[in-house]
């Protein structure tokens, strides 16, 4: 049985407390206290380079969600913790703006950068995620050097007019 | 109280920022506006962090447009909370300086005071948008993460 709060399934407006639960849940990253708040077809998108961070692109299924953050995420990332500096409820929709912080397994080194969840919940359940970071900074973070753009800056986008 | 920020408010800030509108987006704007972009400024020059009005005038009406042409903004998801506002996105544009199309997801987290924007964070898929800008796809080097058996995955 779930932990979260019950409601009439047909209520389709979530509630501070519900999305206060969630958001804990997810930020503690247990992965049973989590799953009791997704819904059976949840889409769950992170954005970014899977070929850096590859637990990033489109998950479909609470089995696989939940596979995310308790297999695959742990691979590239330990230790995560989640300050949120902005939490917004629209309805059954949310918006978090969290700084997360974590180790990189075996190296030890410390990553920082913001992330963006944007939610829905539908019956009281979380049905759709977005998540969105500053993946260039992530991405040089995580493989611990500078991302090779080449000499492409100047002329990226017009930057030559600015020098 | 805080004023309650309004779908119509959002939809005119939206309209004047993607046309670059400087006089609808100068009406819009707090004089202490803090305008954060996060992401690679020497990919993208329009990152970066701009205060006070005449600074985010310059970046919306004038360097934005300079990179990118018929900006297109479309809402993915719209959250009004109070005098805040967190908006999911994905833009379409045209690179001025050879017309190649750019498109990539981006988040705004809006606050508004005395009914004018005082406050923007701005969260792109930088990865996304910076290869775009670029024309080519980053090098990542074959040492990929350490532990996250990428080898699998390759």
């Amino acid at each position: 049985m779930s932990d979260i709060p019950q409601k009439p399934a047909a209520e389709e407006t979530a509630d501070a407390a519900l999305f206060e639960a969630y958001f804990e849940a997810f930020a503690s990253r247990d992965p049973q206290a989590f799953g009791a708040f997704l819904h059976d077809d949840v889409v769950w998108t992170i954005s970014g380079p899977i070929d850096v961070i590859p637990y990033c692109g489109t998950h479909r299924g609470k089995a696989a969600v939940i596979d995310i953050m308790a297999r695959q995420a742990p691979k590239v990332l330990r230790g995560v913790r989640l300050v949120r500096d902005k939490f917004l409820i629209d309805g059954n929709r949310g918006a978090v703006l969290t700084r997360l912080t974590a180790q990189v397994p075996a190296e030890g080194r410390t990553v920082s950068y913001r992330v963006a969840n944007f939610f829905r919940f539908e019956n009281r359940k979380l049905i759709e995620n977005t998540s969105l970071l500053d993946s260039f900074d992530a991405a040089e973070q995580v493989l611990g050097h500078a991302l090779d753009i080449g000499d492409a800056p100047p002329l990226a986008d017009d930057n030559i007019v600015a020098l | 109280m805080a004023h309650a920020v309004t779908r119509q408010v959002v939809d005119a800030f939206y309209d004047a920022y993607a046309t670059g509108d400087r006089d609808k987006l100068a009406a819009m704007l707090h004089d202490d506006v803090v305008w954060s972009i996060h992401g690679p400024v020497a990919v993208m020059r329009y990152c970066g962090e701009r205060h006070g009005k005449a600074q985010v005038l310059e970046l919306a009406a004038n360097i934005l447009p300079g990179v990118l042409a018929d900006m297109k903004i479309v809402h993915q998801s719209v959250v009004l909370s109070g005098d805040e506002v967190a908006t999911l996105n994905r833009l379409t544009a045209r690179r001025r300086s050879d017309g190649r199309s750019i498109g990539y997801r981006f988040s705004h987290f809006l606050r508004f005071k005395d009914g004018k924007v005082i406050e923007t964070l701005s969260i792109i898929d930088t990865y996304d948008a910076a290869e775009q800008m670029l024309g080519h796809p980053l090098a990542v080097r074959d040492e990929t993460i350490s532990g996250a058996d990428n080898l699998v995955m390759l």
